[in-house]
């Protein structure tokens, strides 16, 4: 058979075609398996480093809560009664006594009164309803129209 | 012509069948082995497997959840969470221990040359200080050396010092709290631990688990007021000598107690140094003492309430009584001669409340002080309350003369936060409200508060304004003006008692007190004064001149208007009440 002879002759003739094929296969398979190494590396590295930063932000909010309550307490000790009252001394202040203090009955002052000069409850106003149409759209230039053109056909009075 | 087979053919043909057996036999093994694994197995020998394959894995972290901050009823912190550090250092990973050394001299206070010495030995860990302050912990980081280890170590902080140290309690260094609310609210304080799992493998990102921490405890207590108190019981222990007092301030309508003051105090940032641990106990709540004259208050209410006298009612007073096998005396051993209820309380006699008390009785006697709350703990939230003693009939120490001497506050042991509430109930119209400190609980996902609640009724309204009348006449004509405040409508009552020994009494020594309530028609604070030993012996002397200034101080801190002021207010529809809160 000619065909058959044919192949057979080529393929004797040049016998690294087959090897090629397999080796470009091969290549191609190792290529293919890099980039989903790599693919895979570079991710798992981002998960990696992410996972880091997360560890280490979770670490600063716990120092800064830590910083936080320390301040806290700082704060606390400052304004502590005894240092309140030293620091009020230095800039003049003096206890007052009972005769230093006047109350003042204001008549028709009731300090308990339930009601207040100035409103101070915003009404509740409803939300306003769509109704925009088209049918509604056209009826407002008609009214526009007609409006425009009544205006202009009554005299002007003086 | 068949050849002969090898021998070795021969042998391997006829080991084969045996080997493969073999080998089939135990791949069956194996794989039985392994579905077990999948199947069944002993929970012991699971768990052991899982914490082989998790120690691979990951590790677990502990996380101690930082405690609840306790604060007062205007949110000024009382108790908070601090840092220490324990410092250590590897000597080993040290390039230049001189410099080092003079740094670490220099910030935390070192011998620089012991530093050094130290810093230049070989070995992997040396301590530095078992405990530094958060502050120096800070600047131990700015060195930014890797040789410097520092394990944070929680501290619990007072920042107010002394400040309400009975009532506030302290944390041990075991992290439980002892005392005060600090004891009574552990649970709530402490917050839960959670461990943690922290994964060894790189690529599994964290899980932000929180600690459960603590919740916060907002309490009844005014700092300001506190502070107040606290002045002015140092001042009183030192012009009368006292070994040591109590003041108490509670709101009679709803039960809070906006100050709760004791001498001698301590400081909770310090409380390992205190020699003696009773000076840890709270005084207020858990010391015994004989109430003196302050209890002719409850026995007459008493007997008024139960209808047995009027309060215009008269006895004949001869300055002694002999009942029970006892004899009773007048403080002052003189005969008073016609005397009402109210000249009982106002001029103090013995002989009158001996006199009534036996007219109720000890049942009737007995059952309105159980009323009033003797022999009982108030139940106040605090840790370490005393119960006091209230001998009854029927009890094995009980005898006939403590119907009398009962009647005078002796031979009955109360704390002084029993005296007070029971003396707030006639206060507050009759009504006896539960003592607390507990005003507010903030944890993240709840909210608390507290609602006052009653302990009871011991006196009728009408009985509690009778009564009132009674003790604002004490102030006005019965302590030679040593409790009252010009302007001011004062209801009180002092009370001198003798020390108790195993045999008998000190000859010398009292305990004096004073309580009493303002303004007297509508009560905003109760006040109990109580000092031990004072180089004056009666309460009218010692205690009521406290009481007096501390009155003082606490209308102009309540923004309490004289009386006239008041009432004019009152006319024109404002509430006093409302005004200054």
């Amino acid at each position: 058979m000619i065909s058959n002879n044919w192949i057979d002759h080529a393929l004797r003739r040049t016998p690294w075609r087959n090897q090629r094929q397999a080796f470009a296969l091969m290549t191609l398979g190792f290529f293919v398996a890099m980039i989903i190494g790599a693919l895979y590396l570079s991710q798992a590295a981002a998960v990696a480093t992410t996972g880091r930063q997360l560890e280490e932000l979770i670490n600063e909010r716990t120092r800064l809560e830590q910083m936080n309550e320390q301040l806290r307490g700082e704060i606390a000790g400052l304004l502590s009664v005894p240092n309140l009252q030293q620091r009020a001394r230095e800039l003049g202040f003096e206890l007052a006594g009972r005769e230093d203090i006047e109350y003042l009955v204001i008549d028709g002052y009731d300090p308990t009164r339930s009601r207040t000069p100035v409103r101070l409850e915003v009404e509740s106003v409803a939300a306003p309803v769509y109704e925009e149409t088209f049918s509604g759209w056209l009826q407002q230039q008609w009214d526009a129209f007609t409006g425009q053109s009544n205006a202009a056909s009554e005299p002007e009075v003086q | 012509m068949r050849s002969e087979p090898f021998p070795q053919e021969e042998m391997l043909r006829q080991r084969l069948p045996v080997i493969s057996i073999v080998l089939v036999v135990v791949s069956i093994f194996l794989l039985g082995r392994l579905m077990s694994f999948q199947l069944q197995l002993d929970p012991t020998v699971l768990n052991y497997l899982e914490s082989v394959r998790n120690s691979n894995y990951s590790r677990t972290l502990r996380l101690a959840a930082a405690r609840g901050n306790i604060f007062d009823r205007d949110m000024q912190a009382l108790a908070v969470n601090t840092l220490e550090y324990r410092v250590g250092i590897s000597p080993n990973l040290v390039s230049n221990p001189r410099e080092l050394a003079t740094q670490l001299a220099g910030i935390m206070g070192l011998d620089e040359l012991e530093t050094f010495q130290k810093l230049s030995t070989n070995s992997s860990w040396e301590l530095l200080a078992p405990r530094v302050s958060a502050e120096v912990g800070h600047q131990l980081t700015q060195l930014n050396s890797v040789a410097i280890q520092m394990d944070p170590i929680p501290r619990r902080s007072y920042p107010q010092g002394t400040l309400a140290s009975h009532v506030v309690g302290f944390v041990g260094g075991d992290l439980i709290g002892y005392y005060g609310v600090e004891g009574f609210y552990q649970s709530d304080l402490a917050g839960r631990e959670r461990d943690r799992e922290v994964s060894n493998i790189p690529f599994v990102v964290p899980e932000d688990q929180r600690e459960d921490r603590g919740a916060d405890l907002i309490l009844t207590i005014d700092r300001e007021m506190q502070f107040l108190a606290e002045a002015e019981l140092q001042q009183a222990v030192a012009e009368t000598g006292s070994t040591e007092g109590t003041i108490i301030i509670m709101n009679p309508r709803n039960g809070e107690i906006l100050a709760m003051a004791n001498y001698p105090s301590y400081d909770p940032n310090a409380y390992y140094d205190v020699n003696d641990p009773s000076l840890l106990a709270n005084p207020a709540i858990g010391e015994q003492y004989e109430p003196g004259s302050v209890m002719k208050v409850l026995t007459i209410a008493s007997a008024l309430e139960l209808g047995i006298v009027g309060p215009n009612d008269t006895y004949l007073d001869q300055g002694a009584l002999e009942a029970g096998g006892i004899r009773i005396e007048n403080w002052d051993r003189q005969a008073h001669g016609v005397v009402d209820m109210t000249g009982i309380l106002v001029q103090s006699l013995n002989v009158g409340a001996a006199t009534v008390s036996l007219d109720m009785g000890p049942l009737a006697f007995y059952g309105k002080l159980r009323d009033f709350g003797f022999g009982r703990p108030t139940g106040v939230d605090l840790q370490g309350e005393a119960p006091g003693t209230m001998y009854v009939p029927g009890d094995e120490d009980y005898s006939d003369s403590q119907l009398l001497t009962n009647s005078f506050g002796q031979g009955i042991a109360v704390t002084p936060l029993q005296m007070l509430t029971a003396v707030s109930a006639i206060a507050n119209d009759g009504l006896m409200m539960q003592p607390h400190v507990f005003k507010e609980l903030i944890d993240d996902d709840r909210q608390q508060t507290s609602e006052p609640s009653t302990l009871g009724r011991p006196i009728s309204e009408e009985t509690a304004r009778l009564v009132t009348e009674m003790m604002v006449a004490v102030v006005n004509e019965g302590l030679d003006g040593n409790a009252s405040l010009p302007g001011y409508s004062i209801a009180g009552k002092t009370g001198t008692a003798q020390i108790p020994t195993p045999i008998g009494y000190e000859p010398n020594a009292s305990i004096v007190s004073f309580v009493g309530f303002l303004p007297a028609d509508d009560p905003q604070v109760s006040v109990l004064v109580k000092l031990n030993r004072p180089s004056g012996y009666w309460g009218s002397q010692v205690a009521a001149p406290v009481f007096q200034r501390l009155a003082e101080r606490l209308v102009i801190l309540l923004k309490i208007p004289p009386d006239d002021i008041r009432w004019a207010l009152q006319a024109e529809g404002g509430v006093v009440n409302e005004i200054s809160r």
